[in-house]
């Protein structure tokens, strides 16, 4: 009984969990552009996603290690710095975004400017990280990050034509007033939102930080199968209410105030209430998660000692590089550059960092050195390779894509 | 393995088709590049994104009407919007038509965007006034920016047609 209760709150967890402030904005102005056109990339993003993550459980779980440390020591320095560079500064982009966000759903709620609100932000996480017990953390967040649930309740009290919708998921097209390269640059963004690299250090970091061992591995599993998936369904209804609400309005989304219009415009002031609370606890918890994945990176490259798990005396140099993470993140902010361009940006930049973070993670994952009879399935590996491909060719798109588009605009 | 397979021959006349090939995909991306900017250009990117921020604020509006959205929600909403609004004017003040006909259009897109800032005025003191007193009604905030939304799509349908 005691099991099925863990596996459950790890399930929900990861539902809860999945969604952060680079899923929220990209679905809706993804919705608001391009309807569900674009709901096909969710779906690879999150085989993606559920396929690395869990890879990089069961190195945690075989190894005992984190993935990043198997990584360095396995592909060298070189290879460990190209990783950490890349993976890090998404990271330090991500935590400055999800503050961000963290602040403007609390301006939402109580109309005090959300440039007052990130100091205070960016304390509570700090806070957080260094009292806080990591399953506590990571199940609170996760759990009232649920309330998210009710964009999905939202759709269905817009009611709208299902097979409108349907007709755009499944026959993608690109809409009147777009171009064709902007229908590919967000399909690029959506993509890199969906696997974004930290996921994947805070998943094998936690397996650590948890003290998984192979006994794990089902319960992983599942809450990477199970959860994950459920996740995506949730970025879907949030591109679905602005598909419904804003396209035919003909808002395009610019800011976190009119993602949360379409459930207002279903549920009322009770789904505004459940709406806030939940986008801030996704925000404050991926803030969580992309800070510590700074500190479990740096220390795991250098050889530091890391992990909650310890006390912060006895993992100084982790606890310093995460404060120091958060007082970059503070500082970009106080600049006033909107926390939104900035989620904008790091999806995408993740996107063309990915092949310097998977690539290592299905090299690892095949080493019988570190994971015994654990390596990689034939058919694991198959497609491993199959969404390597599709890694590359987006991260190599990216770029010119934002050139000709004008980052999308 | 690839590395020690022999070069093939190249093809003839492939060359001179690989640069027209790149000389064809670097006129379509001037193209594309002119195509976005200049005045006209610049004005109707600038119409699109306000109006977009217009018909923000009326739904905000509506919905707080309804009692669907809070104060605090309302009136971020709407300084978002404005935000916006504001960023369109800045851009279309900077720009400097050569052309009489190109100074037109920008004369034309800052009063529509200068009578959408005073749409928006009304509407976010509504909100501040909690519909009391000698304060602008939500209603009056809406007829503001229904008449800004109004301008905005003749302006825009103007610069999508020259």
């Amino acid at each position: 009984m005691k099991r099925l209760l863990g596996v459950a709150l790890g399930i929900l967890t990861a539902i809860g969990g999945f969604v952060d402030i680079g899923d929220l904005v990209t679905n809706a102005v993804v919705g608001s552009r391009f309807g569900l056109s674009l709901v096909w990339v969710v779906a690879v993003g999150v085989v993606g996603i559920c396929l690395f993550a869990n890879m990089s459980g069961r190195v945690a779980a075989a190894s005992g290690r984190a993935t990043f440390e198997v990584i360095r020591e396995r592909l060298g320095p070189r290879a460990g710095l190209a990783n950490l560079s890349a993976s890090f500064l998404i990271n330090l982009m991500t935590v400055t975004a999800e503050i961000g966000g963290v602040a403007l759903a609390l301006q939402l709620a109580s109309s005090v400017h959300y440039l007052l609100w990130i100091p205070v932000a960016a304390v509570a996480v700090w806070l957080v990280i260094w009292r806080v017990k990591f399953s506590i953390m990571e199940n609170v967040t996760g759990l009232l990050g649920l309330t998210l649930i009710v964009f999905a309740v939202a759709l269905f009290l817009l009611k709208p034509d299902w097979g409108v919708l349907a007709g755009q998921a499944l026959a993608p097209a690109v809409p009147d007033g777009e171009t064709v390269p902007t229908y590919w640059y967000y399909a690029i963004a959506l993509f890199g939102a969906a696997m974004t690299p930290y996921e994947v250090f805070f998943f094998s970091s936690g397996a650590v930080e948890e003290g998984w061992t192979v006994k794990d591995l089902v319960q992983s599993r599942l809450n990477v199968l199970v959860g994950f998936p459920l996740g995506g369904l949730l970025s879907v209804a949030i591109a679905g209410c602005a598909a419904v609400v804003l396209l035919p309005a003909g808002i395009a989304v610019t800011s976190l105030s009119q993602v949360i219009l379409p459930v207002a415009e279903g549920a009322g002031k009770l789904g505004l209430a459940f709406v806030l609370v939940g986008v801030v606890a996704a925000t404050f918890g991926a803030a969580l998660e992309t800070t510590l994945s700074s500190g479990y990176t740096l220390a795991q490259f250098f050889g530091w000692s890391w992990g909650k798990f310890r006390r912060p005396v006895q993992a100084a140099r982790f606890h310093l590089a995460m404060i120091i993470c958060l007082l970059v993140g503070l500082a970009v902010l106080a600049t006033g550059v909107d926390p939104v361009l900035v989620t904008e940006y790091s999806v995408v930049f993740s996107a063309i960092a990915l092949p310097l973070t998977y690539l290592p993670i299905l090299i690892v994952s095949n080493d019988p050195q570190y994971m015994g009879q654990h390596v990689n399935g034939r058919a694991v590996n198959v497609l491993g390779m199959a969404y390597l491909v599709i890694i590359l060719v987006a991260s190599l798109a990216a770029i010119p894509l934002m050139i000709v588009t004008g980052a999308g605009s | 393995m690839v590395l020690n397979t022999p070069a093939s021959p190249p093809l003839r006349g492939s060359r001179p088709r690989r640069r027209l090939s790149v000389t064809v995909l670097c006129a379509g991306l001037a193209v594309l590049v002119v195509g976005c900017s200049g005045v006209s250009g610049s004005v109707a990117s600038a119409v699109k994104d306000s109006s977009s921020a217009v018909a923000t604020a009326r739904l905000a509006l509506r919905q707080d009407m309804e009692g669907k959205l809070t104060r605090a929600a309302t009136a971020t909403t709407l300084d978002d919007a404005l935000r916006e609004v504001d960023t369109g004017r800045s851009t279309v003040q900077k720009l400097s038509p050569a052309t009489r006909e190109d100074r037109d259009t920008q004369r034309q897109a800052l009063e529509a965007l200068d009578a959408c800032a005073a749409a928006f005025a009304t509407a976010r003191a509504a909100v501040s006034a909690d519909d009391v007193g000698s304060a602008p009604t939500t209603a009056d905030g809406d007829r503001a920016l229904a008449a800004a939304q109004d301008a905005l799509n003749q302006l825009g349908d103007k610069a999508g047609g020259t």
